[in-house]
């Protein structure tokens, strides 16, 4: 078992290398068949009046003039030092762009991670303790609904109410906790309909088993059963939803962040990606897969470990698909 | 009563009486007339201290000086944190600045700066001759080892620049360059810090290296999302025209990035920042009704309209771009996209312009004309209303211009009116990549090219409309049109603005009969949205606010 584990584990690291590789060489690929670059674009502002030679001259400064395979190779052994280059839009370094913002992004990430968390177990116990014809059946219709209203429907909904009306927070200040805490509300919703959902549907799997009978019978309360029988094999599952939404937040982040004024990774790749700044998006997309990786690596590492009905047969885990960067 | 009523609804409660404040300050300032006007008529005297927020909806791309300083949006930060040479208003009237007087030869190819003396960078570093022959000298060439761009507008005729002494400067051009001066004033032309120049353009790229010797200074900044200026205490050298000298009265101003328009202009609404950038022209009148100041400045420059291309059919017929000259509804235009705010283009100059005359009647709207000499040039109306010729469809392509919001809106009103004439127009709209691939002006698949554009000094037609000195050569004519031609050079090579001017008049006149170009209307670009309480903001030539002389009340 062990020996196998550790096989397990080294052909899951290994897999995550590569699709974090192919991550980075793919957004190369992509962003250089698309015509333009930040750097012909702002020259080619009818505005500016530059002369051709004057374009030529700067454009060849930057190497955009050179063929994309030498551009990927440049691009690539960059990388394996730990250089990620100079954003083509600001001139600053991808490195300090990123370092800018990354802790914004985190702090929503995990917010939201924990208000959908709240909600979705919530809803969850509300869907146990409530009586049958007593509100349970809207509570089961919450994530559908949490899923089909849109990310920014909330969030505009969200300022106009609390922070236009109540003034309950500043849209100046968009990093301060208030303004957070509600961004992270927007963000969490959606979110929190995918965990629901699982857990929902464990719950009602965990409560039809003859365990939950035996202990109903016994005259233990609906809480009780919740919180002492129901809730730890239901939330297994759970831990698998929590690595897939990472792609969710990380997506949601982009819209988020753009409604509520912050500036983090999304507001970073949204204005890189409207000036195709190349080494940014680069760098960000790798960010974005390692993160992806890396939490489901821990998932499927932890999960046998956590749950030691699941086998390793063939080094695959139970209902874990292998799923590529988003 | 409605209009309070309006107001109060957005804004927190407990704010009642200050809306009636403001209100009434609204309505006082309101009988001042519209934009720059009501702005400069403060009540009472100014006060020291306060802090404005502006809401942008971007900060630009770089810091790097000469790659941004035209940017719409990082011109407003630049404007506050640099000098310039000379001052422009908004009537294109120049005026002493760090340069305080200048002189030149009969021939327009050399200039005589005599500078202020004892202005400083923030740095400490002097502003003296030395300094701004190293501004000169990197605005017109760049530097293409570092990946600084030159300053695309500033005169390709540029030589060389001499220090004579500390607080003079000799300038050299290699052939007469009326429009210099201006440009000195124009939002490329800022002054940095030599320190600055020298830097490589990754360290350039951080504004909190790039010096200036402005009225505020940086106090922190964070990419894509705000910059904080604050009050430099030792700041004297303002331009004489404003009015005020010294330090600023604002003691910070935060430039906050907010994409969404509607958080934007709801926030300054809802009293939380004080001055909203573009909110939509068409939302401007119910913010005035509520009490808020809105400003719709102009720009020096073209106005928004076409430049046809003479070499693509059927408009290498002057009486087919004649009838397209009069057969768009320029009023029409204004009361369906724009507002009142808007002006009626009077030539293919905005109206400020120095040197701009009234030109309305050569292309007046008058659609029996324009259908008549259609029918002459042989274009015959068919059954579905569309004109004819040889079985080829009188037909059209407008691009829309991304750089002006409105751009699309005006094309297709500007289609339908075409229409009713029996022209096929087809509008397409690209966002700012593909237009910049794929419309270019002259090019044979576009007859028409949506213009915006801006320039201090009227004389740099000389190096658009035609392919003289490596001309843009907007109408496609090359150097075929001798009269084009003979104006354009005599403005190039006038040496004073009063031998230039009948010459202007001249060119004017014939571009617009001729239908080489077809005016739209005054172009505005920058729109503001303001809190009652800010007075005393001033609009240049370039139509960015300045709040140097801004106070709140």
């Amino acid at each position: 078992m062990n020996r196998d584990y550790a096989k397990y584990a080294l052909r899951r690291v290994l897999q995550a290398i590569v699709v974090v590789l192919l991550a980075y060489v793919f957004t190369f690929v992509v962003i250089s068949v698309l015509p333009g670059d930040p750097v012909t674009n702002t020259l080619r502002n009818p505005q500016n009046g530059f002369t051709e030679e004057e374009i030529t001259r700067i454009v060849s400064y930057y190497g955009l003039d050179r063929p994309v395979h030498e551009q990927l190779w440049d691009s690539l052994s960059r990388l394996v030092v730990g250089d990620l280059g100079v954003s083509l839009r600001s001139g600053l370094p991808v490195t300090r762009l990123i370092g800018e913002v990354v802790g914004s992004t985190l702090v929503l990430a995990l917010s939201a991670l924990a208000v959908a968390l709240v909600l979705a177990f919530a809803i969850g116990f509300g869907t146990r303790y409530l009586p049958k014809r007593g509100g349970q059946g809207l509570l089961r219709a919450f994530p559908a609904l949490f899923l089909s209203v849109p990310n920014f429907v909330v969030g505009l909904v969200l300022i106009s109410v609390f922070a236009f009306q109540l003034g309950l927070f500043r849209v100046i200040d968009s990093e301060g906790g208030a303004a957070t805490s509600f961004a992270a509300i927007a963000l969490g919703i959606p979110v929190s309909a995918q965990v629901a959902e699982v857990l929902i549907a464990n719950l009602d799997h965990e409560a039809g088993q003859e365990y939950a009978a035996v202990a109903r019978s016994r005259g233990l309360g609906r809480t009780r059963l919740f919180l002492r029988h129901l809730l730890k094999p239901s939330s297994l599952p759970v831990v698998t939803v929590i690595a897939l939404t990472v792609g969710e937040l990380l997506g949601g982040a982009v819209i988020t962040e753009q409604i509520f004024g912050r500036t983090g990774v999304g507001s970073l790749v949204e204005r890189s990606v409207t000036t195709q700044d190349l080494p940014v998006l680069q760098a960000v997309v790798t960010l974005a897969a390692v993160t992806f990786v890396v939490v489901n690596l821990v998932a499927d590492l932890l999960y046998p470990l956590l749950d030691p009905r699941v086998r390793l047969a063939g080094g695959r885990s139970r209902g874990k698909a292998e799923v590529a960067a988003p | 009563m409605n209009t309070s009523s309006a107001a109060r609804r957005v804004r927190p409660p407990g704010r009642a009486l200050r809306m009636i404040v403001g209100l009434a300050t609204a309505v006082a300032l309101a009988a001042c007339g519209p934009g720059v006007a009501a702005n400069r008529g403060g009540s009472g005297e100014p006060r020291q201290g306060g802090d404005v927020t502006f809401l942008i909806d971007s900060l630009g791309d770089t810091w790097i000086p000469n790659n941004s300083a035209i940017s719409s949006f990082q011109g407003h930060i630049w404007g506050h944190l640099t000098d310039k040479l000379v001052y422009v208003d908004e009537k294109g009237v120049v005026s002493p600045w760090i340069a305080k007087s200048w002189e030149q030869n009969p021939d327009a190819t050399e200039f005589t700066l005599h500078l202020r003396t004892g202005v400083t960078f923030s740095d400490k570093t002097p502003l003296d001759a030395t300094a701004v022959q190293a501004n000169l000298d990197i605005w017109a060439r760049g530097d293409a080892t570092r990946g600084i761009n030159p300053i695309g507008l500033f005169p390709k005729t540029y030589d060389h620049a001499e220090v004579v002494d500390a607080a003079t400067v000799k300038v050299f051009f290699k052939a007469p360059t009326l429009g210099f001066i201006p440009t000195l004033g124009y939002h490329g032309s800022i002054l940095v810090s030599p320190k600055t120049i020298a830097l490589p353009a990754a360290q350039q790229a951080d504004l909190s290296n790039d010096l200036g010797s402005g009225p505020f200074v940086l106090s922190s900044w964070k990419e894509g999302d705000s910059v904080v200026l604050k009050k430099r205490a030792d700041y004297d050298w303002a331009p004489e025209v404003l009015g005020h000298q010294g330090p600023a009265y604002l003691d910070s101003i935060t430039y906050k990035l907010v994409a969404q328009p509607s958080v934007r202009t709801s926030a300054v609404q809802s009293g939380q920042a004080d001055v909203a950038y573009n909110p939509s022209p068409q939302e401007l009148k119910s913010f005035a009704d509520q009490g808020f100041t809105t400003a719709t400045p102009r720009y020096l420059g073209f106005v928004n309209g076409f430049a046809v291309n003479t070499k693509v059919a059927p408009f290498d017929d002057v009486r087919v771009r004649q009838a397209l000259q009069h057969g768009i509804d320029r009023k029409e235009i204004i009361s369906t996209v724009y507002t009142p705010d808007w002006q009626p283009a009077q030539s293919l100059f905005q109206s400020n312009v120095p040197g701009a005359t009234d030109h309305s009647a050569d292309f007046a709207f008058d659609a029996a004309k324009a259908g008549a000499l259609l029918d002459e040039a042989g274009w015959a109306k068919g059954a579905d209303g569309v004109r004819a010729k040889d079985g080829e469809p009188l037909a059209l392509t407008l691009y829309a211009n991304p750089y002006l919001a409105t751009s699309k809106s005006v094309d297709e009103l500007v289609s339908q009116q075409l229409g009713k004439l029996g022209f096929k127009v087809d509008v397409q709209a690209f966002d700012v990549v593909t237009y910049g691939e794929r419309v270019k002006v002259n090019s044979p698949s576009v007859a028409a090219y949506e213009v915006t554009r801006s320039f201090i000094d009227a004389g740099i037609v000389a190096g658009i409309l035609t392919d003289a000195n490596k001309g843009e050569n907007w109408f496609g004519l090359g150097q075929s049109d001798q009269k084009l031609v003979r104006l354009a050079t005599g403005v190039a090579g006038s040496g004073s603005v009063e031998a230039r001017a009948p010459l202007l008049d001249e060119l004017q006149g014939y571009v617009l009969r001729q239908g080489y170009f077809v005016p739209l209307t005054q172009i505005v670009q920058r729109i503001y949205l303001q809190s009652p309480r800010l007075h005393g903001v001033v609009y240049n030539g370039l139509a960015y606010a300045n709040y140097y002389t801004a106070w709140l009340g």
